[in-house]
């Protein structure tokens, strides 16, 4: 995996701050109501500047909701396009950073679409990242409708060196390996989990951070989709595994919660796996992965 | 995986609670005056009445009791009664005999031996009645399906199976029982005989074939792809009767499905017509 042109950096990352204040927007989505999806982001971003936050993280598919089916050919658009830049108005005005997830049309094709989750900060996009594992099993219809990402995804902005990922890539450690030693200290993951996964993502959440040393984000949508229910549970959860905050399950909630950099050290030096990294075991891990 | 009883256990009280999340949320999104269904006295009815009531309130809830002649029996209708007080549902009493009758004298073909055709008009005289009330009321009309009974394709095609909304589909038989008794319905009834009521003294299990107690745990191991062989041998049960289950669940799938059509156009509804189910 290569760097593209996803991962464009428009902030130096000179003023970076050691501790940053997040807002975990934990809401649900009506379904193929962008207007309507949009006021509520645009609401939810002015409430977290109000509360001293930094950055404001919204679900996967928060735009247009998550079970919209065929209907993600006429909701997705391009980035930038017309949502990202009433974003970047929001994110210019309130002088805030926005994460949220939207289908996202390729600028080459008419039908082409990306679960993408896209990054804005004051001065405008920082990046996109689309969806590198898509779930098309059980529930789930993902590959029906998307092309896969080629790329992890992290960002270095003025809040610090910041991964995304989105829901399903979590159960890929390699994911957010490679997001971590891309240099992201901060991992955010936007998610459209189901209840009857609740436990697997309360696991995973912890173990990802963990095993990385690093600072996890999880937000996830709420409310019932053709009766698929999501969860919520969003979460911060430390570099050594902990949560450090946590939204409420299965109903709209809004938590903030802050990001202390320094902690990496003390977290690094007691939990020292990425010293204790084998490269050698990757060139295994493709090699064995590719005759399974 | 070991297919013991334990399997079936759930959080009931989550499960109450995603259940009734989602029936309120169904009504409010469709701007629905509140919910329609029928109460038979059997435990997945009194099951469905019990958490719309709790998910919208009770008086929001429509109960009909739709008696007839050939099958009538006061213990249902008591037994319903007594869900509707505990769980404060509007109920209504429609004897639906007179209605039947006209079938029977107007059907040219019409044979009243033939047990299963007639039963099944009942089935869907009943559905007539809640659909006329759930149009008439701006209501939704919850259905009473269990998991066991869906997968074994035991219901009438167009009756007891018709609703807009089945909040209890996703639950074998045997977790609805245990789902009613946490709700507070009292024992007796939810540990009855379950029964679709078409003719006198008809029993689901005698029908079936089986416990709802192996049948269950059959259909969950089938549910996760285990092989008839292995639920056999760990339920310490003939193959044949994990055989005939499985070939009843899917031989019975037309049931479960919207009509087929033949592939005619670029986009075919109910085949690769994939729209989001539009409750705004």
């Amino acid at each position: 995996m290569i760097l593209g042109s996803q991962d464009i950096r428009i902030e130096s990352g000179n003023d970076m701050k050691d501790k940053i204040k997040l807002a975990l927007a934990q809401i649900s989505s009506k379904r193929e109501n962008k207007e309507v999806n949009l006021q509520k982001i645009e609401a939810l971003t002015f409430k977290a500047k109000e509360q001293g936050a930094d950055l404001a993280i919204f679900p996967e598919m928060s735009l247009t909701g998550y079970v919209v089916r065929d209907q993600f050919y006429e909701l997705a658009e391009t980035i930038p396009g017309p949502t990202v830049e009433k974003v970047e108005a929001l994110a210019k005005k309130t002088g805030m950073h926005v994460i949220f997830g939207m289908p996202e049309l390729s600028e080459k094709t008419r039908a082409t679409v990306f679960n993408t989750a896209v990054f804005v900060g004051p001065e405008g996009l920082i990046g996109k990242y689309r969806k590198m594992y898509l779930p098309t099993h059980s529930v789930f219809e993902e590959k029906r409708y998307f092309r896969p990402g080629y790329q992890t995804a992290a960002f270095q902005t003025d809040l610090g060196n910041i991964g995304l990922c989105i829901c399903y890539d979590l159960f890929f450690p390699e994911v957010l390996r490679l997001i971590r030693l891309k240099g992201a200290q901060l991992i955010v993951c936007i998610s459209a989990s189901p209840s009857v996964r609740r436990s697997y993502f309360e696991i995973l959440t912890c173990a990802r951070a963990l095993e990385n040393t690093a600072y996890l984000a999880y937000v996830n949508l709420v409310g019932v989709e053709d009766g698929l229910q999501f969860w919520g549970g969003s979460r911060l959860v430390s570099p050594a595994g902990e949560v450090l905050a946590k939204a409420k399950y299965d109903e709209e909630d809004f938590v903030t919660c802050e990001v202390d950099y320094s902690d990496l050290r003390t977290a690094e030096t007691f939990i020292p796996t990425l010293r204790d990294l084998r490269p050698e075991l990757f060139d295994k891990l493709k090699e064995y992965s590719e005759r399974l | 995986m070991k297919l013991t009883p334990s399997v079936l256990e759930m959080d009931f009280s989550e499960a109450q609670k995603r259940i009734c999340r989602f029936i309120k949320e169904y009504v409010e999104n469709t701007g629905a005056k509140g919910i329609m269904l029928g109460l038979s006295g059997g435990v997945d009815s009194a099951t469905i009445a019990a958490l719309s009531s709790l998910a919208v309130g009770g008086d929001n809830v429509l109960a009909l009791m739709l008696p007839e002649k050939e099958n009538f029996n006061q213990k249902d209708i008591d037994d319903a009664k007594v869900v509707a007080d505990k769980f404060k549902l509007q109920t209504q009493i429609c004897d639906i005999s007179s209605v039947l009758e006209c079938f029977y004298k107007d059907i040219p073909v019409f044979e009243s031996k033939d047990r299963l055709c007639k039963g099944n008009i009942k089935a869907r005289t009943r559905m007539i009645y809640l659909y006329y009330y759930g149009n008439k009321l701006n209501r939704i009309v919850c259905g009473s399906s269990d998991k066991s009974e869906t997968m074994m394709g035991y219901f009438t095609k167009w009756g007891d199976a018709a609703a807009d909304i089945t909040p209890i589909m996703d639950l074998y038989k045997t977790q609805v029982r245990k789902l009613a008794i946490h709700l507070g319905i009292p024992e007796e009834l939810a540990l009855k005989p379950s029964t679709p009521a078409l003719w006198p003294n008809q029993t689901a299990e005698n029908e079936l074939g089986i416990k709802y107690e192996t049948l269950d745990l059959i259909l969950y191991g089938l549910e996760r792809f285990m092989a008839t062989e292995e639920i056999a041998n760990q339920l310490i049960i003939h193959k044949s009767i994990v055989e005939k289950v499985k070939a009843r669940w899917l031989a019975n799938e037309h049931k479960r499905r919207n009509p087929i059509a033949p592939k005619m156009g670029y986009r075919t509804v109910g085949n690769d017509f994939r729209l989001p189910r539009h409750t705004y």
